[in-house]
């Protein structure tokens, strides 16, 4: 299969449907051993340095990777990327855009998606039929999900790679199935996970490093990756137009902010980490938060992939010691 | 003071504090300068001061453990019978035979003792970072720090009075007039100094817009929490100008206590 990069999660089906296998750039940059060099590269290139981590890793693990077409979201993510669009064609990448129609509309969106399967040459019928098989694999994730906060038995880390994954099924959708099977039946037969707090992750991927781990090693069961989980659609739809309008993440803050408050709930959680990335857009996103959900907040940045600092450490040890006094509970 | 004796080790990014007694009742203090710190317990030394009656490994650890017990040597401190540590390097550095508890809430503790107060919202004006904390029922209730870099602190400070000539306590006495200062990055706003001296202002009115530039950077964080009471502690707590225009920026009474740049390792004692 051709592998074709993503920047972001787009509507998969339509590239099994054209033959191909999606390969979501944010994954191959921030788990190759060279992803330091990968925003180094791109510092030397020229990229500057106050912009985004991951713009200038995706960008070097591209060519790196040597993939030769990369779907770039337009709309809905990040503006960044329409410039990066623009390096990748200089440098012989054919690029192909896609864009998340602001107003959530569904005429625009199934017009958006027609551009889409024009663009790789997918029908209309074969990306419904792959809307149908990735739907089995995404229902196991929520499984997968289901395990880690009613049940316990899932670390957060765990929850957010494997969440995290379904942007681009790791391009191999039969595989990745087995994976998630196995990893359900093992997971099943684990002992609850004993931690005092419970946690929720809003905002992007982190792109640092040990962050859940740290979090479960100060007594802190972290049992919600807001985006992770959003990028599995949980909310599914009859059709691919459906399913991509109920995707909270690249559309206006209200229903996102309404999906984060209904899990907050559901997943008695006591506080949340928002994570931000350096030089996003999305950073502002913090004070609509603040303002918005009552729960104690705790804003995390991070710029580049290491690992957490002390400063980091710092933070997250008195937030979660905070939250235990709350409780009456010790850490 | 018959009752064992708690140290409490603040370890700043400056200095590292330390103060020893029980509960409320403190019956020494000392700070040292953090590097000097570092190297005269990495480079370990004898056991034989201090230490309780237990077991306890009193010597130099290997690796980044540091040999408290040497330090005492330095100070000269009374006997101890437990450790308990905060600051900055205690995630990366730890005290042999000690306890570690966070910053965060050796701040609180520290201000809650030594203020007598149960509602507040702390500021702790620190060498490198700035907490702003909301105290409620003599608990945090929640807390923000600065970002990464060191812009509005301590050290942004002393690097300020340190380019104009200027003692730390001069630059405490500086908060009228002041200029717009644009830059308060520690480094940069070294060379924005030289371009306002070449332009005519004075010394005092540049000192001014510091203290009113690191107040500036303090004032959205402290806010958010609609102060009735603000504790300010750490070492530029001490610093009567900032003191002065954070009550005009805020409209709120600043409270300091007795010993704002040990408050840290006041509260590692109660912690």
């Amino acid at each position: 299969m051709n592998k074709i990069g993503i920047t972001t999660t787009i509507p998969a089906e339509i590239v099994f449907a054209s033959g191909g296998a999606p390969v979501d750039l944010n994954n191959i940059f921030v788990t190759d051993i060279k992803r330091s060099e990968y925003v180094e590269q791109a510092e030397v290139e020229g990229f500057p340095r106050t912009i985004c981590g991951w713009i200038k890793g995706m960008y070097s693990a591209c060519l790196d990777h040597k993939i030769p077409k990369v779907i770039a979201v337009t709309g809905g993510d990040c503006s960044n990327t329409h410039v990066l669009m623009e390096i990748y064609r200089m440098r012989g990448v054919e690029t192909v855009p896609f864009n998340y129609p602001y107003g959530r509309n569904r005429q625009s969106m199934q017009s958006e998606l027609a551009l889409l399967r024009d663009s790789l040459g997918a029908s209309e019928e074969a990306s419904e039929r792959w809307r149908a098989r990735l739907n089995r694999i995404r229902r196991k994730l929520d499984m997968v999900d289901l395990l880690t906060w009613r049940d316990g038995k899932v670390t957060g880390f765990e929850n957010h790679l494997l969440l995290v994954s379904s942007s681009d099924f790791d391009g191999d959708p039969d595989g990745f199935e087995t994976k998630i099977d196995r990893f359900l039946e093992e997971a099943r037969q684990r002992p609850e996970i004993d931690a005092p707090v419970r946690l929720g992750m809003i905002g992007i991927p982190p792109i640092m490093e040990g962050l859940h781990e740290f979090m479960e090693m100060t007594g802190a069961h972290c049992l919600y990756n807001e985006v992770a989980r959003q990028f599995t659609m949980p909310f599914g739809g009859e059709t691919l137009a459906e399913q991509y309008l109920a995707y909270t993440y690249p559309y206006q803050i209200g229903p996102r902010i309404d999906d984060i408050q209904t899990e907050i709930e559901r997943r008695q959680i006591d506080g949340i980490v928002h994570y931000v990335q350096s030089f996003c857009h999305r950073q502002m996103e913090d004070l609509i938060f603040r303002e918005r959900l009552d729960i104690p907040i705790l804003t995390i940045e991070g710029d580049a992939p290491r690992a957490i600092d002390a400063r980091t450490k710092i933070r997250l040890e008195s937030f979660i010691r905070m939250l235990a006094q709350r409780k009456g509970a010790a850490v | 003071m018959n009752r064992a004796l708690t140290l409490g080790v603040d370890a700043g990014s400056r200095q590292v504090k330390l103060a020893i007694g029980a509960g409320r009742d403190i019956a020494f203090t000392a700070m040292i300068d953090t590097v000097q710190f570092y190297l005269a317990c990495r480079d370990g030394g004898s056991d034989s001061h201090n230490g309780g009656s237990d077991s306890r490994n009193h010597g130099p650890k290997s690796g980044r453990d540091l040999d408290i017990y040497r330090l005492a040597q330095l100070a000269g401190a009374p006997r101890w019978s437990h450790v308990v540590s905060t600051g900055y390097g205690r995630n990366n550095v730890a005290v042999a035979g000690g306890r570690a508890i966070p910053e965060i809430m050796a701040h609180a503790a520290g201000a809650v003792s030594q203020t007598g107060l149960s509602h507040f919202t702390l500021v702790d004006l620190g060498g490198q970072d700035t907490k702003v904390i909301s105290v409620r029922d003599g608990m945090v209730d929640d807390f923000v720090m600065n970002d990464k870099c060191a812009a509005g602190s301590g050290r942004y400070l002393e690097n300020i009075a340190a380019t104009l000539g200027a003692s730390l306590d001069t630059l405490g006495q500086c908060w009228e007039n002041p200029v717009k200062l644009s830059n308060t990055c520690a480094i940069f706003g070294e060379s924005e100094v030289v371009g306002l001296v070449s332009d005519g202002a004075s010394a005092q009115s540049i000192l001014a817009g510091a203290n009113a530039s690191v107040v500036a950077r303090l004032a959205p964080m402290i806010r958010r929490y609609r102060p009735k009471i603000i504790v300010a502690s750490g070492g530029v707590a001490k610093n009567m100008a900032v003191r002065k225009l954070l009550e005009i920026e805020t409209g709120v009474e600043v409270i300091t206590p007795a010993e704002p740049q040990l408050n840290g390792a006041i509260g590692c004692v109660l912690g």
